[in-house]
């Protein structure tokens, strides 16, 4: 599904990746932990093609193809979907008018009917009632006026909504009450099968508890230092990061 | 300064006035106060960043349009569903043409300045105004009797067509009586290859009166454009104004509020769309007068490719105006790096207990949105869209007369498909 191989990269002149590779196969869930500034974020943004990122070696393949040249658009209609660590509000967008919008963006892009507004509606509604959010939402401008919590379900449902293939979930877990991470948590679980793949970045264990990876990755100074099943995450928990620092 | 092209041209439009007539000693007064004025120079403090020179260069001629049926133009490109309207062709009355409510009375001079004993209300020392004076085509005379309530808004459409250098001065007074309320739109469209248009609006609101005010400046671009709006409220009057600016080459507003009576208020909301090498001028006073007002301004711009503009809008609280309330607001949109926008929020206030705020903000599209939007799956433009329209909606949420409100939204959808063609 997705393969990044020896991926050097960074921002303003500043390099943060040396060298990444992993392989996420389809259906598999892969968990890469670090520190605030080992490099998480900027492998999702990269992924997921933001401006501003230099990329300097290595590539980017997914589903076979190097999608480094491609707009960030054209890599969410190929299935991929980032949840943002920091979801942005966008004053005056309204919420449903943009999820429609998308939808049906994607739906084209696959050859798909678009969806008139009851069948969209029908479509939004269920999906509210899996994370638990009330339906005055739809009236909402896009993340304005939500709360932490609210804005990171609100990402889920636009996954729900857009069924990528492979899920980005960049720190989803950071400012959930344990609530609220249940419900996101779930969301995942609920949406997760042996055709999708997903890739969570967390500096925490604790999301851990709710869904279950089959590898765990650590980042530090941009480079995955050590690789392996839930336990990685657990033995992280009890010694911290330092003893792989010096490994 | 060569202001002798407008002598010509007022000596000619004297020629064919009625020299009897109360209007006559009206516009002469006018105008030679007019030359001493001059227009105005960018010297002057409300005129810093709007250039004037284009007006005395070109060499406009009066319409010579008659306060006749039109026959000649398509009108169907000037329909708008639901309303009832009043037409002014190339400055001039169209009476035929024409359709109003009972509940409001119609006037041309001089039957209404006789009945004022040959007083009309002006702005006073205005250049502008004194030359709408001077020029005036044919005058209107708006009356809401005390206690009619118009359910169907009135439109007063202003067109402009022909390809003469024309100028048209369009004058209109509304007096509403008390306890009346009304919506009315000011709509200027047309086809004129070249047109200074100098329109003068005078609004009397009389206690408990209640007035919706819709402009929609669409002008053909190569238009010049300004308006003198007075407006004055009395006891617990309420005004509320929107304005769509997107015609015209040069387009000024000139907006004055006078909260004459304890308890009225205004909200006056503006949207100023710009491409090319528009420049689109708002420049607002709101005066307190009197205590227990309410005021608020909210202006937007969106500024494509060269253009500019300009918000210059000011809150005056008098001594007497306690317990004033008012917020001025201007946000502004940058689309382009050439585009300028000047902004200029101004209080001034001599009351000591009152409640005032302002905020001034420019910016280009929040990029961090755009990828947001993106990485949904949305191309670059129709993302774009998107945030253009988010920026400008809230303001077409003011407005409470839904066909209105879509003709607006219709207008903005269409504005922002235009750009994205370039």
């Amino acid at each position: 599904m997705l393969e990044i191989k020896n991926l050097h990269a960074g921002v303003k002149g500043k390099m943060i990746l040396h060298g990444v590779d992993l392989k996420i196969k389809q259906g598999e869930m892969h968990v890469i932990m670090g520190r605030n500034g080992s490099g998480k974020s900027t492998l999702s943004n990269v992924i997921t093609g933001r401006d501003g990122y230099e990329i300097t070696a290595g590539d980017i393949v997914y589903k076979g193809e190097s999608i480094l040249d491609w707009s960030p658009e054209n890599r969410a209609l190929a299935g991929i979907f980032m949840s943002f660590q920091y979801p942005v509000v966008i004053p005056g967008v309204n919420n449903t008018y943009f999820l429609k919008a998308a939808v049906n963006s994607k739906r084209k892009h696959n050859g798909e009917k678009e969806l008139d507004a009851a069948n969209f509606l029908k479509l939004i509604k269920e999906k509210l009632t899996e994370m638990d959010m009330e339906p005055e939402y739809l009236q909402r401008a896009v993340n304005e006026g939500f709360s932490g919590g609210e804005k990171k379900r609100n990402e889920i449902l636009q996954l729900l909504c857009l069924e990528p293939e492979l899920s980005i979930m960049d720190e989803t877990d950071s400012g959930l009450d344990i609530d609220a991470l249940k419900i996101v948590a779930k969301g995942i679980n609920k949406y997760r099968n042996e055709q999708r793949s997903f890739l969570v970045i967390t500096h925490y264990q604790r999301l851990l508890k709710y869904i279950h990876p089959d590898n765990v990755h650590v980042l530090i100074d941009g480079k995955i230092v050590r690789s392996g099943n839930k336990d990685l995450a657990i033995e992280l928990e009890e010694k911290g990061y330092r003893w792989l620092e010096s490994a | 300064m060569t202001l002798a092209h407008y002598q010509t041209q007022f000596d000619q439009l004297l020629d064919r006035d009625d020299a009897h007539g109360p209007i006559h000693q009206i516009r002469k007064k006018a105008f030679s106060k007019f030359l001493e004025t001059g227009f105005p120079t960018q010297k002057w403090e409300d005129w810093r960043f709007t250039d004037l020179s284009h007006l005395e260069k070109q060499s406009y001629q009066i319409s010579d349009g008659l306060d006749d049926p039109l026959t000649t133009t398509d009108r169907s490109a000037y329909k708008m569903e639901g309303v009832e309207t009043i037409v002014i062709h190339n400055g001039h009355y169209q009476k035929a043409l024409s359709s109003h409510h009972d509940g409001i009375r119609v006037f041309t001079d001089p039957e209404y300045i006789n009945e004022r004993s040959g007083q009309i209300k002006t702005i006073e020392d205005d250049p502008f105004d004194l030359l709408n004076t001077a020029f005036m085509d044919s005058c209107l005379y708006l009356i809401i009797d005390r206690n009619i309530n118009l359910k169907i808004p009135v439109r007063i459409l202003v067109i402009s067509s022909g390809i003469d250098p024309i100028m048209v001065s369009p004058r209109v007074y509304v007096d509403m009586n008390e306890s009346s309320s009304a919506t009315l739109i000011e709509h200027y469209l047309g086809d004129a290859t070249s047109t200074f248009q100098n329109s003068s609006l005078f609004f009397s609101i009389a206690e408990n009166s209640h007035l919706d005010h819709i402009r929609i400046q669409s002008n053909p671009i190569s238009a010049h454009h300004v308006a003198n709006l007075d407006v004055s409220l009395y006891r617990n009057g309420q005004y509320n104004f929107f304005q769509l600016s997107q015609g015209s080459e040069l387009g000024r507003s000139n907006i004055r509020v006078n909260l004459k009576e304890e308890g009225s208020q205004c909200t006056l909301n503006g949207l100023s769309l710009s491409v090319g090498n528009q420049h689109l001028d708002n420049n607002i006073l709101v005066d307190h007068f009197a205590p227990n007002c309410t005021s608020s301004q909210n202006f937007k711009s969106i500024l494509e490719e060269n253009s500019s503009g300009v918000f210059n809008g000011k809150v005056t609280v008098r001594k007497d105006a306690q317990k004033t309330d008012a917020e001025q607001t201007n946000k502004n949109l940058l689309l382009s790096k050439k585009a300028v926008m000047n902004s200029n929020p101004q209080m001034e206030i001599y009351a000591d207990d009152v409640r005032c705020a302002h905020g001034s903000s420019t910016g280009e599209l929040d990029k961090d949105a755009l990828f947001y939007l993106r990485s949904r799956g949305l191309d670059a433009i129709t993302a774009r869209s998107l945030m253009i329209r988010g920026f400008a909606t809230e303001l077409l949420g003011s407005i409470k007369h839904e066909g209105i409100k879509n003709y607006l939204t219709k207008a903005l959808d269409t504005w922002i498909m235009e750009k994205n063609k370039k």
